[in-house]
């Protein structure tokens, strides 16, 4: 049974077809992580005993696998009665996974800036919310905007994890077409293929966005 | 001993009021019993050696320093534990930083708009008025639009100063503001600032330019160590400073 | 099953993540130190190929690559085990990555450097051995670690291709016991017990290797 090309172009439409389910994916799970990134990295940021609790979850999540949290959601939300679908908990469950390592880079992006800036924001008499939307965020992102950008295209390149919860994203597609017709290598290939291709495209535009964003900053 | 300052108006209001001010940075000290009246109109410049606590002390006064011991008024109002009261104390004081800290992703008109539309909710229309208003005063109304990094030092401290000016504060704190620019820019800046002690305004500007205080300050504070070790009129200061401390800084300072 | 029982019966999987793990590290360092200095010397074809080589590895979804490999290894005539088809995918994967490390400590390295043991008469391959590249690693040394944390991580996988790790044996367990709360809370304890020694390790290093970065805390 040798590879069977003929058969693997005829994959392509289909698996292509999911592209939506990938991109839908990677697109919430990286505002999640980013949002919940950010509320972790500022309630650590202010110390006291739930900045140490946040801490320590940013650690637990660092060093425990994205396999072992998708797992987790699955099977321990619908045992408290939480009833999602694949979908909504495999974004959970980047979300989460991703928010540990997106607290970093907030943390990073913050340190930047110099002590200054939020010297200047206090003898200015801003409250700490509109120094942090006007002062520390917009300094912030331009600090991050490379790093952030990485961390997009990785979790764009964790979705086909989601197969394993029967989310039907690209790689969970290329699975539903080999089992029904027994050919694994052909629709993995293609599905592969397609995933470097698409996270090599993304990876150019993330920079190409990137580059736009610092040009704009400096005017 | 300490040498009064002369109470030329003692009848106008202290608008700053340091009573027993005490600051320990961990174990090292660094204000001593530090009383301290600043007059409303007062041009006040403390000078010292560095490491004195002169910007310490200036820093204290609103707020961006906590201080273990002793009290510290504006206005009546009184800085320290409560949070309120620090804000609204706060509001009364503008700084000009040693290093501008202006917003660097911000133009320069949005520097000076941010505190008034922020904490005093001026419309957007009235406060870009009132910040044109300030950027003329320290010279510079054409680079508005422009971002600080496009600016040289001497320009981004006048701006400092515009930006400090917009939010109408009753006392103007200067920590340094010329001690980071290039030798050339130093005198735009002095200049604007002549130009602000000659309309009135309340200033406690710490810094080295004894020229700028012989012109401009109406009394010296000398601090060494954490402690005001003179506290003179200008005219005093500078024909009789009491302190030899102060004899020798006068002597190393002015003869560069 | 008690938690604790629960807890050893994934820890029995233990065996196989840190087999997995050493095994992929194989192919990993000499993949990362290879392809790191020849990325660092090569200019023109031979770097456009070498980078390539790399992209592949990097740019990839581990996730596809390891069942891409998995099931058309066997249809091209190349039967592996699981093992060695698990450890080469993780192990270039993350190969991948730490050769950028590689790569961007040599690059960072002041120019003088070089010059210098020029200026001593030694060859270019001495310069390297002896005088670039223990500089380089030590400067990324933190990064590295990192990346071996990754690798631990992503190890859970080989659960999907039938290795009986730490994750296969918690969805063993889950077949027979119903207590997702137990078995996951406890697989994710397992790889935290396993991660996080390793990441304060990477902590220690960091401050040896840097100690100029201290962190201000401010807002």
């Amino acid at each position: 049974m040798g590879f069977d090309l003929h058969f693997a172009l005829s994959t392509i439409p289909t698996i292509i077809g999911a592209i939506g389910a990938t991109l839908l994916a990677t697109i919430l799970s990286c505002l999640g992580a980013s949002a919940l990134g950010f509320t972790f990295e500022m309630i650590r940021r202010g110390g006291g005993a739930s900045g140490l609790a946040v801490r320590f979850l940013i650690d637990f999540i660092r060093s425990t696998p994205v396999l072992a949290w998708l797992y987790f959601l699955y099977f321990v939300l619908p045992f408290y009665g939480i009833r999602l679908g694949a979908m909504t908990v495999g974004i959970l469950g980047l979300s989460l996974y991703y928010s540990g390592y997106l607290a970093e880079v907030f943390k990073a992006g913050i340190d930047a800036i110099p002590k200054g800036q939020q010297e200047a924001a206090r003898a200015l008499s801003l409250t700490r919310r509109d120094t942090i939307v006007f002062v520390i965020a917009p300094q912030m992102l331009r600090n991050i905007a490379a790093p952030l950008g990485n961390y997009f295209v990785s979790i764009l390149k964790a979705t086909p994890y989601l197969a394993v919860l029967a989310v039907p994203e690209m790689l969970g597609r290329a699975f539903d077409i080999a089992s029904e017709t027994y050919r694994y290598a052909e629709p993995l290939t293609v599905a592969g293929i397609l995933f470097l291709a698409l996270a090599l495209i993304v990876a150019y535009g993330v920079k190409r966005i990137e580059q736009r964003l610092l040009a704009t900053g400096r005017r | 001993m300490l040498a009064q300052a002369p109470h030329p108006a003692s009848e106008t209001l202290p608008l700053v009021r340091i009573v027993g001010l005490n600051k320990w940075f961990g174990a090292l000290q660094v204000l001593k019993d530090i009383d301290l009246t600043v007059r409303a109109g007062s041009r006040m410049v403390v000078c010292g050696p560095s490491g004195s606590g002169k910007s310490t002390l200036i820093r204290c006064i609103n707020g961006l320093e906590h201080f273990q011991k002793g009290t510290i008024q504006l206005e009546g109002t009184a800085l320290g534990r409560n949070a309120r009261n620090t804000a609204t104390a706060r509001r009364q004081t503008g700084m000009v930083f040693q290093g501008f800290n202006l917003f660097p992703h911000l133009t320069v008109l949005a520097n000076c708009t941010l505190a008034l539309r922020r904490v005093l909710m001026t419309p957007a229309s009235e406060a870009e008025e009132i910040a044109m208003r300030h950027l003329t005063t320290v010279r510079i109304p054409e680079k508005a639009q422009a971002y600080p990094a496009q600016l040289s030092g001497g320009q981004q401290q006048r701006v400092a100063i515009a930006r400090a000016l917009c939010l109408n504060p009753r006392v103007m704190l200067f920590d340094e503001p010329t001690s980071a620019l290039d030798p050339e820019m130093i005198k735009e800046v002095l200049d604007v600032m002549i130009a602000l002690a000659g309309s009135g305004v309340t200033m406690v500007c710490v810094t080295h330019e004894m020229g700028f205080a012989r012109e401009v300050a109406d009394e010296i504070v000398f601090m060494d160590e954490g402690r005001i070790v003179e506290h003179a009129s200008t005219e005093d200061f500078f024909s009789a400073a009491a302190h030899p401390r102060a004899r020798l800084f006068l002597d190393t300072i002015l003869s560069r | 099953m008690s938690m604790f029982e629960i807890w050893l019966g994934i820890l029995q999987g233990l065996g196989i993540t840190a087999q997995v793990t050493a095994y992929a590290l194989v192919f990993a360092v000499p993949f990362a130190l290879v392809l790191g200095v020849a990325q660092f010397l090569a200019t023109g074809p031979t770097r456009f190929l070498v980078t390539a080589v790399i992209e592949f590895w990097r740019s990839s979804a581990v996730v596809v690559l390891l069942f891409v490999f998995y099931y058309v290894l066997p249809v091209m005539g190349i039967t592996l085990s699981a093992l060695t088809v698990s450890a080469l995918v993780l192990g270039l994967n993350i190969g991948g990555y730490a050769s950028q490390a590689v790569r961007a400590g040599l690059q960072s390295l002041p120019a003088g450097q070089r010059e210098a043991g020029m200026a001593l008469g030694l060859s270019r391959p001495t310069i390297l051995l002896l005088i670039e590249l223990p500089q380089a690693l030590v400067a990324m040394s933190p990064t590295f670690v990192n990346n071996l944390i990754q690798l631990v991580k992503a190890t859970s996988l080989v659960s999907l291709v039938t290795l009986t790790d730490m994750t296969f044996r918690a969805k063993e367990i889950a077949q027979t016991d119903y207590d997702p709360v137990a078995i996951y809370s406890a697989l994710l304890l397992a790889f935290f017990v396993v991660c996080y020694p390793i990441a304060l390790a990477g902590r220690w290093l960091e401050a040896r290797v840097h100690p100029e970065k201290g962190t201000a805390r401010g807002i």
